[in-house]
């Protein structure tokens, strides 16, 4: 097993290493950099540009610029933003942080949703609830996230509307945008806690739609498939009930792919919630990616893409590595 | 209907097995369509008929070819065939956006404005008999509500403006298809009153006729882009399994580190900053960024990020099927390789790909809107998307709740991606023998 992860690590260098020369490529597809609109500000010497070109290194040929980046990155530093003149990393921490929230909820709420749906579907195949199920799933698959998210806003405004026609109630349930209300320094932390969940539910709910679809199906052809298998069928002549047989003997394998797909979802901590994040107002990685580009802040972009990368190849190795762990049919040598 | 198309045909499940590296898929269909010994598969397990499989050539009477059993077996899958038919529906409108669309796509009044105008009311009765009448619309002024300062709009009365179908607007020609120039549209009112199905946007463009517009881009990059990854994990995922050695491993390599870096930036960067006229490779071609210059971007890019899943498929299934008999004896018979491996192993992963080209077309359609939705697909000079469309319910300064029709342009995006998901579902169970009833 050690030398498997050895092995397994061994062999993420390259891949790491070719993704970061694709992204510095990438990179270089920028007209000018950041200082060239600075050119045109009157007020601004071009001796001070020059130096400030020689102070990040962009002076210097594009691989001596990579070589330099890849030494800092290996050191742990992921160079200096050009806008706010702060370290790449101090940039980043704080959308990632928030980023990393919404993905826990949506993760766990995806999974309170998910697991019973998929049972419930697979144990009454074709029943209602099932196609009831499947039909949502479709749904969901279909939806493009941001829409989903701008459709909850307008209802959660009608039913504003609703709420202060019948009872008075002017108030929002859930708030439409942001990450905090704006009495938030004043709260107990307590307080804090809940206000950024309340305002977290929302998005995290239209993110985790998205993975319900499909996580529902796979579970629910699982589910068919092991319910069917002999083992089942052992139980119940045994005279296993029918609760404990579908719970303990059918879900246990049946669950294992999402079990290891919990490494999958590490890059969904900081990446997934994507275009909710937009639509929502909430601070996290990808306002600040898209901010970044528009203002070819591009140290800060490639951080980001490098975490996220990271991430990604880590998660794949942990979900190889969890698979093995908690499927003793899979053996590494 | 007897059970004979029920019967597993040891040649038509190409892919499956030779995914799985069974050898059943290296029996070849020969011989006459002689009558050969019927087993009573009904009662039969499903592991019995591959065991039966592999017992020997079971033929069916009426030899039918594998797109006939497929077709069949699609044609019973109620959903897939709606779906399909929705989907014609679709690209039927798309294609006649021009004529069904009452405005064009960028047309818009400056004075007086009809900005933010709800969807107008179509009028089926006469108010004063209250019977049912030829439809019309009544013209519409902009007010003021006193207190909340919301637009409000008010129809007048007085003059009423039928519906006229089939009408001639020289002002606005379109083209459908790119050849057959025209301008007569389906349905229209005269001026001054307008007919806003769907309402209208910031600058009072008509939003139904932009949807229309919009299906043109929304519902052609999907498939142009899937052809895009096609064409490059086909032809690289090809050779890397055909030819294996230091070249696979090159182009395996390569897919990793595409799939390393997160899709969604990924993309993001390359469409932001390729769709920049300056940046150096548009210079090196000299393009100019017109919208069909983005358009072709778009396309490229989601391409260009979605091949890799695509390459390895098919790597994997030709290392399998390079091992089958047919592939040895084609060698054996002296036939090069690039002539094995075109046309003998890519065929052979056909029915798979088809499935997974159909599979990933709403994948490419989410992608594309959500791009446009950031304002990084087609440029919004002449094209519209239904993306682009539902930026304007996020634009700065609105508030959803006062004009909820901007969020129309989402429920085709639904309806698409739904329906190619339905379609490729339906396929992938035609394909299927196990799941053939």
């Amino acid at each position: 097993m050690f030398v498997y992860i050895l092995r397994r690590l061994f062999q993420l260098i390259p891949t790491f290493i070719g993704a970061t020369m694709l992204m510095f490529l990438i990179s270089q597809l920028v007209p000018g950099d950041f200082f060239k609109a600075k050119e045109l500000e009157p007020n601004v010497r071009p001796e001070t540009i020059q130096r400030m070109r020689a102070e990040f290194g962009l002076d210097k040929p594009v691989y001596v610029q990579y070589v330099n980046w890849m030494k800092n990155l290996v050191t742990g530093n992921l160079g200096q933003s050009f806008v706010s003149n702060q370290p790449v990393w101090q940039r980043i921490a704080r959308p990632m942080r928030n980023s990393m929230y919404l993905a826990i909820l949506s993760i766990i709420l995806l999974w309170l949703v998910s697991i019973p749906a998929g049972v419930y579907s697979a144990v009454r195949q074709y029943s209602f609830g099932d196609q009831a199920v499947s039909v949502v799933s479709y749904l969901g698959l279909a939806t493009p996230n941001f829409f989903l998210a701008q459709v909850i806003i307008l209802a959660l405004f009608l039913t504003r509307t609703l709420t202060k026609d019948w009872f008075g109630f002017n108030q929002l349930i859930f708030p439409v945008a942001g990450m905090t209300s704006s009495n938030y320094l004043s709260l107990s932390p307590w307080a804090q806690f809940w206000d950024v969940m309340w305002h977290m539910f929302i998005p995290s709910l239209v993110v985790a739609t998205s993975g319900m679809a499909g996580f529902t199906r796979v579970l629910r052809a699982q589910m068919i498939e092991y319910l069917g298998s002999d083992f089942i069928r052992t139980a119940r002549a045994k005279g296993v009930g029918h609760t404990k047989v579908t719970y303990k003997h059918a879900l246990r394998p049946a669950i294992i792919p999402f079990v290891a797909g919990i490494g999958n979802l590490l890059p969904s901590l900081v990446g997934g919630a994507g275009l909710v994040e937009v639509v929502m107002s909430w601070p996290g990685i990808t306002p600040t990616f898209l901010t970044a580009l528009q203002s070819q802040d591009i140290y800060v972009v490639l951080g980001l893409l490098v975490i996220t990368t990271l991430l990604l190849m880590a998660g794949n190795l942990i979900s190889d590595l969890l698979l093995a762990a908690v499927d003793p049919r899979i053996r590494y040598n | 209907m007897t059970d004979k198309g029920d019967l597993p045909n040891p040649a038509r499940d190409g892919a499956e097995s030779a995914a799985a590296g069974a050898p059943e898929a290296a029996a070849p269909l020969t011989g006459p369509t002689t009558a050969a010994p019927q087993t009573p598969l009904d009662s039969a397990p499903v592991d019995s008929i591959e065991f039966e499989r592999g017992a020997g050539p079971i033929l069916t009477q009426e030899g039918k070819s594998q797109g006939q059993i497929v077709w069949e077996q699609f044609r019973r899958h109620k959903a897939a065939l709606v779906g399909g038919w929705i989907l014609v529906f679709m690209y039927l409108s798309a294609i006649f956006a021009g004529f069904l669309a009452p405005y064009g796509i960028n047309e818009y009044r400056r004075s007086p404005s009809a900005a933010f105008r709800p969807p107008t009311q179509v009028h089926w009765t006469d108010p004063d008999t209250g019977r049912l009448t030829r439809p019309f619309v009544y013209d519409v002024v902009e007010a003021r509500d006193p207190i909340t300062r919301q637009r409000v709009y008010e129809e007048v009365t007085d003059v009423r403006y039928p519906i006229k179908f089939l009408v001639h607007r020289p002002s606005q020609p379109y083209k459908i298809l790119g050849l057959f120039k025209s301008d007569l549209h389906l349905f229209g009112v005269d001026d001054p009153a307008r007919v806003f199905l769907w309402g209208t946007n910031n600058l009072g463009k008509d939003l139904f006729s932009r949807v229309l517009y919009g299906g043109q881009v929304s519902l052609t990059i999907g498939i142009l882009a899937v052809w895009v990854a096609f064409f490059l994990g086909l032809l690289l995922g090809g050779i890397a399994g055909y030819y294996g050695g230091l070249v696979d491993d090159i182009i395996m390599r390569l897919v990793e580190v595409f799939a390393a870096i997160p899709g969604l930036f990924l993309l993001i960067v390359l469409a932001s900053l390729l769709r920049d006229p300056a940046n150096p490779l548009a210079k090196a071609f000299g393009l100019q960024m017109t919208s069909a210059q983005t358009f072709l971007l778009t396309v490229v890019v989601l391409g260009f990020v979605g091949w890799g899943g695509l390459a390895r498929v098919i790597r994997s299934l030709i290392l399998s099927a390079r091992e089958l008999d047919y592939a040895a004896a084609a060698k054996a018979l002296g036939a090069g390789e690039s002539r094995i491996l075109w046309r003998h192993l890519l065929p052979s992963t056909a029915s798979y790909v088809i499935v997974d080209l159909t599979l990933s077309i709403p994948g490419f359609i989410l992608a594309e809107t959500g791009l446009s939705f950031l304002g990084l697909g087609p440029s919004e000079l002449d094209t519209a998307s239904w993306g682009l469309l539902l930026r304007d319910a996020t634009a700065r300064g609105i508030s959803i709740q006062f004009v909820p029709w901007l969020l129309i342009p989402g429920i085709p995006i639904l309806f698409a991606v739904l329906c190619w998901n339905l379609l490729g579902d339906g396929l992938r169970d035609a394909f299927d023998p196990k799941k053939r009833r």
